[in-house]
């Protein structure tokens, strides 16, 4: 966290070196929040572009006092994920049904890969498509405990809502989630 | 106290990221042991978030990190360094095109002097395709007549060997054979080869080298060859 403060420090100066081992420090972070949320590595990777783009107009606004860089950065990249997905809701709606498809060859293929690393693989996807089926509210609390490994004070700060709602949203999320699996026919354990 | 199913279900994720209080973990725990609903949803979303921690992170398409700086930097032509030059080669170091690479050098090593091509004191003529196949033409020919020749060569040393080895040549010339002064040429490992002569004669024939003309008049054409 210090290192962040130094480099934020360093680019609020004008090095624009600093802003480079920035963004490369944070870049894989990002674009899979960005990832997990949306499903689309191209939308992953322009959302993840537009975000160090927001965050690098409005580094100064950034006060080390109120919590961590990471959990800053992850609030400008939860409220750009928000705005995309009001933007493309429609869209979603009518691709939600093609999104059944992929499931059942994916279980299939699971059986035959018997290494963990090859099944770890394969349940990421199956869950990145769970995902898509659980609400935006939700999604994003597993996603932000679960897969960016945020604690509950940290989520309270990316989401601005209080514990008690961090707390139902992650727990709904994540049994809404187990269910979604367990229709697809995936054992997660 | 004993929860309730909604209890279970509305707790269950701070049980399992241990933010229960050791009574109401223990009163969880009882209560799941004995329930049938309860205790596979507690599996299963077990099983689920351990699955979500052990997942890798994603690895970020390779050109991100250079369009972000691209977007919030601008252009960066300024930046580029020689590694930025030499980035483009990166493919290069994939071991399969190593190998090929190596292949077609060590064949262009061996092709390209055969082409007439120095690499000692290398012409940009020499790699002239017409040059190149002069080149080639004549010391493919220039081989071909080095062949012929060496071959020729064996040959003629094959059979004066065999007419002056003295259990090759005919010990007893019968009456009727041919009076033009030259003895039939016996064939090569014939078996109706004579047995060896009197060492007498053997000495003698040691001692004179075999004269020119002994050997044009056994094989006709040894004098005339030459390089065509």
């Amino acid at each position: 966290m210090e290192q962040d403060s130094q480099l934020i420090q360093q680019c609020l100066r004008g090095d624009g070196s600093a802003w480079e081992r920035l963004v490369s420090q944070h870049a894989r972070r990002i674009y899979n929040l960005c990832y997990r949320f949306t499903g689309s590595s191209a939308e992953a990777e322009d959302l993840s572009q537009e975000v160090f783009l927001r965050i690098y107009r409005t580094l100064e606004s950034y006060r080390a006092g109120q919590g961590a860089f990471t959990t800053w950065m992850t609030s400008v990249a939860r409220n750009l994920l928000i705005d995309h997905y009001r933007k493309t809701r429609y869209q979603r709606m009518t691709d939600s049904l093609e999104d059944a498809m992929p499931v059942v060859e994916s279980k299939e293929s699971s059986a035959r890969r018997p290494d963990r690393h090859a099944m770890l693989g394969e349940l990421s996807r199956q869950v990145q498509v769970a995902l898509q089926r659980v609400s935006p509210d939700l999604r994003e609390a597993v996603i932000l405990r679960d897969l960016q490994g945020l604690d509950y004070r940290e989520i309270q700060k990316v989401l601005q809502a209080p514990e008690g709602t961090v707390k139902s949203r992650i727990n709904r999320g994540r049994i809404e989630l187990a269910k979604v699996l367990s229709q697809m026919g995936v054992r997660a354990d | 106290m004993s929860w309730t199913c909604e209890q279970v279900e509305a707790r269950l994720s701070e049980y399992l990221d241990g933010l229960l209080t050791p009574p109401e973990r223990s009163d969880l725990e009882a209560h799941a042991r004995d329930c049938v609903q309860c205790a596979p949803m507690l599996s299963s979303v077990a099983g689920l978030v351990r699955s979500l921690h052990d997942m890798e992170p994603l690895e970020e398409p390779p050109l991100l990190v250079a369009h972000i700086l691209d977007r919030t930097l601008g252009p960066r032509q300024a930046r580029r360094s020689w590694r930025w030059i030499f980035g483009w080669f990166d493919w290069l170091r994939q071991p399969r095109l190593a190998y090929g690479a190596a292949c077609v050098a060590l064949t262009l090593a061996a092709v390209l002097p055969a082409l007439g091509f120095s690499w000692r004191a290398p012409r940009l003529r020499d790699l002239n395709p017409v040059n190149m196949y002069r080149a080639a033409d004549r010391r493919t020919h220039l081989l071909y007549a080095r062949g012929s020749k060496f071959v020729s060569d064996l040959r003629v040393v094959y059979e004066i060997q065999t007419r002056l080895r003295p259990e090759t040549a005919i010990p007893a010339e019968p009456e009727s054979a041919p009076s033009n002064g030259i003895k039939p040429r016996a064939p090569a490992g014939s078996s109706e080869t004579p047995g060896p002569g009197p060492a007498r004669q053997q000495n003698r024939v040691n001692q004179f080298p075999p004269s020119p003309v002994v050997i044009a008049s056994i094989l006709p054409g040894a004098g005339e060859r030459s390089l065509p």
